[in-house]
């Protein structure tokens, strides 16, 4: 126990933010094709650029030490695609999926279940030696061993390369603000300021207390899951690790933050929709181990550390969300 | 607002994301200018979402009520894109 009761602190403030949020990475992707609607997207942004400021900090500072992904060109390309198909049909991406469970959404509660049965047969099943075989066949790794980054590929260090994107982008967005007048407004619920920036300190929080742990990287999603069901299958042996108590801990910040908001209702879809979000989280669980992180694990907490397998897998799950979001809904509404 | 009487009702109440929004739209697309769409939906990210994209759209929110729950009550006049 001891260190790895914080991941279940982080939990609680995470899935929290995320219902209050709406936060979810899948509606994000999927909405700025489907009905030209980027405000989850500016959300995505927004918590890349603050995790990017305080993991340099800590970086800097000592109080962290980055730890890119590897670069397995093969296998973040396919598990990635195949992970971004997956949560369209599971109707939420790793995150959004898991806080819903706390709001009772029971097609939220398939979805978890197949990732996790999808995750774990990846991780210890049938499925490993395809995932070691794919991963080892296409790694591409620095001159040391090390896992390939984009600052290691222009020769900076970790922070220069931060601080330099940062004011590009902060320039960038200033000049483009300005011009189309960018316009913030808020109907209901938090705007995409305020969920970007907490769910980016979440980030920066999960970094070194999930070290502290043992864990020496910020969030993560399916490997918690895999952890959980480790658990149930083997409960003398296994014992809850750092992640698996983080996702305890969305689960009932979800829950918690769906009661306060008097949201909490079991909604159940109907029967063939449970095996479409259950069929979702199987292939998101399976892209997920294969390409070795979710959209938490490389998107969330990989891409601000400028790991190249990250980047490319972030590529890969949007190409995969917009894929999927094309046949499922932008086609039959052409045939209307 | 609840006096306006709708021309229809839709309801799209346990349907998952983004089913909720996508249902109001493809209706509102069939339906005549000044007509009332009256959506009863549950998902809270739809409820946040659409104001947006019936803006977008053209069509008017004439008012979004909490029922009990997470359960909503919009309701919409068409703006006619049939």
């Amino acid at each position: 126990m001891g260190a790895v009761v914080t991941g279940l602190f982080v939990g609680l403030i995470f899935g929290f933010i995320l219902q209050r949020g709406r936060f979810c990475m899948n509606s994000a992707f999927r909405d700025a094709i489907l009905m030209k609607d980027n405000v989850l997207l500016k959300t995505v942004f927004v918590a890349l650029l603050v995790e990017l400021i305080g993991f340099s900090i800590m970086d800097m500072t000592g109080a962290i030490a980055i730890n890119p992904k590897p670069f397995w060109w093969g296998a973040n390309l396919l598990g990635s695609f195949i992970f971004g198909i997956g949560m369209v049909l599971a109707g939420g991406c790793a995150s959004g999926i898991t806080y819903r469970v706390g709001e009772g959404m029971v097609g939220s509660i398939t979805a978890v279940l197949g990732l996790s049965l999808g995750g774990y047969i990846t991780a210890a099943g049938f499925l490993k030696p395809f995932k070691a075989n794919l991963q080892a066949a296409t790694t591409i790794s620095g001159a040391d061993g090390s896992a390939l980054t984009l600052h290691g590929i222009l020769g900076m260090d970790y922070t220069t390369l931060a601080l330099i994107i940062l004011l590009v982008v902060l320039a960038a967005w200033y000049f483009i603000a300005r011009k189309n007048g960018e316009e913030y407004e808020v109907d209901k619920g938090w705007g995409w300021v305020t969920t970007g920036t907490l769910v980016g300190f979440v980030g920066i929080l999960a970094f070194p207390l999930s070290a502290a742990a043992g864990r020496n990287y910020p969030l993560g999603i399916t490997a918690g899951w895999i952890n959980i069901v480790k658990k149930i299958l083997n409960p003398a042996e296994v014992s809850l690790d750092w992640l698996g108590m983080l996702i305890i801990g969305i689960v009932l910040g979800g829950f918690v933050a769906a009661l306060i908001a008097k949201e909490f209702k079991f909604r159940v879809p109907k029967p063939l929709v449970l095996v479409q979000t259950f069929a979702g989280g199987l292939l998101m669980g399976f892209g997920a181990v294969t390409s070795g992180g979710c959209n938490i694990g490389h998107l969330l907490s990989g891409v601000p550390q400028f790991s190249l397998g990250s980047i490319l897998a972030g590529i890969s799950i949007v190409l995969g969300a917009w894929a999927a979001s094309y046949v499922m809904f932008v086609l039959p509404q052409k045939n209307d | 607002m609840t006096d306006v009487t709708p021309t229809k009702t839709l309801d799209v109440c346990g349907k998952i994301c983004p089913y909720p929004d996508m249902n109001t739209m493809t209706t509102l697309k069939k339906m005549e200018k000044g007509e009332i769409l009256e959506v009863l939906l549950d998902y809270p990210l739809s409820v946040e979402r659409m104001p947006r994209n019936l803006k977008k759209q053209g069509h008017k929110l004439l008012s979004t009520e909490q029922l009990d729950g997470p359960n909503h009550r919009m309701l919409i006049e068409a703006y006619g894109l049939k």
